[in-house]
């Protein structure tokens, strides 16, 4: 009796939760959008303005890390290495690789708009000179690798790139992570040898080195 | 019932905030967003329903009004402003083109603004990848316009940017609780 009324508390908490979550974020009728803290009385909801905020936000992460920052504080060089821009979907409780992203198939390492990486100098990843500019990144993960491509299509949509215009292919291992990473996130890191590019996701990490 | 109470505690921890607990990037409260011209320009592209060359593209933060008032108040009238959060937002032009009527090159650029009642000036700077308007520098501008600003009777909560056609060119417009400011491009 008593663990019955304690599973019911554990149900009731449960259902708290998930209504908790699905009004923090109110799914827009029109498209693959949610508006996040909606305001009661504004146009929040409204389809004639171009407001809402997408479900698999934008971000940007730069190298050295938090450039704009350190630039701000006089602490960065003139120029910055790097700069990734992708867009971040979540893990929402479903197994990722192998499942929601295929093993073997084009993975756009994101959402939306294809990922874009700019390297605003030449830079070396596994001893080929990448040169200066600007790459649409995508790879194709494996159980124990991912093949990460630099393709030259720019400014395309993340699920149809075209790899003839593939101009670099790195193979790099993962490793599982400690705990699941919620959301998709690419970090720029310093390393002793140079820098690398640390991408997570659910409890998969892979992580390609920079000169 | 020990094990029980632990799966409570971690659902109602977990389910507002995952990533907190771990201490990884959490989602930004300002998320960032790309527009292009021609609008969904990646889209378009996938869908081979390209009918014009790749003109603009702007990378901005979107702060959200949340119930205050922001124009006089959050964002200060006469003062420089970020047009977004975090980032300077960034404009990149792949031609060169006329900002209401002003000439600029293609290129990457900063944009900022100064908002006045009914005009805002709007700043087109050579320094990118900075943050905010915090080093903001008026000596690397490189164009300074003036344009009128509307009144929306909706408010936008979300700072939106988005290009749209027009018949003579392009609008880049900008909207933020009960302000709309537009923009004219011609490339």
């Amino acid at each position: 009796m008593c663990i019955a009324s304690r599973y019911k508390n554990f149900w009731l908490l449960l259902c708290a939760a998930g209504l908790l979550a699905a009004c923090e974020q109110r799914h827009d009728p029109n498209g693959n959008k949610v508006t996040v803290n909606p305001t009661p009385g504004t146009s929040a909801d409204q389809p004639a303005l171009p407001v809402g905020v997408d479900k698999s936000p934008m971000d940007m992460s730069y190298y050295p890390e938090n450039y704009p920052v350190l630039k701000m504080q006089g602490k960065a060089g003139e120029k910055p290495v790097a700069r990734v821009v992708y867009s971040r979907p979540q893990k929402h409780g479903r197994t990722v690789f192998g499942n929601l992203v295929e093993y073997g198939k084009p993975w756009r390492l994101g959402a939306n708009e294809a990922t874009e990486i700019e390297f605003f100098r030449t830079v070396t990843i596994q001893q080929k000179k990448v040169p200066a500019g600007r790459y649409v990144a995508y790879c194709i993960p494996h159980p124990d690798k991912w093949v990460v491509k630099l393709n030259s299509d720019l400014y395309t949509w993340g699920l149809k790139i075209d790899s003839t215009k593939d101009q670099f292919a790195f193979e790099i291992p993962v490793s599982k992570t400690n705990y699941p990473y919620e959301f998709f996130t690419m970090q720029f890191q310093s390393t002793e040898r140079g820098m690398e590019l640390a991408m997570m996701w659910d409890s998969v990490k892979a992580v390609l080195p920079i000169q | 019932m020990k094990r029980l109470a632990a799966i409570v505690f971690l659902i109602a921890t977990f389910v507002p905030s995952s990533e907190a607990q771990f201490k990884l990037p959490v989602l930004d409260k300002s998320p960032m967003d790309m527009s292009y011209y021609p609008v969904d320009y990646p889209v378009l592209k996938v869908q081979n329903k390209v009918n014009e060359p790749l003109l603009a593209r702007v990378v901005y933060s979107r702060p959200q009004k949340n119930g205050r008032r922001v124009f006089g108040e959050l964002v200060e009238y006469g003062q420089i402003w970020r047009l977004g959060a975090n980032e300077a937002t960034e404009i990149e032009l792949y031609r060169d083109c006329r900002i209401n009527g002003e000439k600029l090159r293609k290129g990457r650029y900063t944009m900022y603004a100064i908002p006045q009642p009914g005009a805002w000036t709007i700043i087109i700077n050579k320094e990118t990848d900075s943050w905010g308007a915090f080093i903001y520098d008026p000596k690397k501008d490189v164009l300074r316009t003036e344009i009128k600003t509307e009144h929306l009777e909706e408010a936008a909560e979300v700072f939106s940017m988005t290009f749209c056609k027009t018949e003579t060119g392009v609008n880049l417009v900008i909207a933020w609780d009960d302000v709309k400011a537009t923009i004219p491009f011609n490339f």
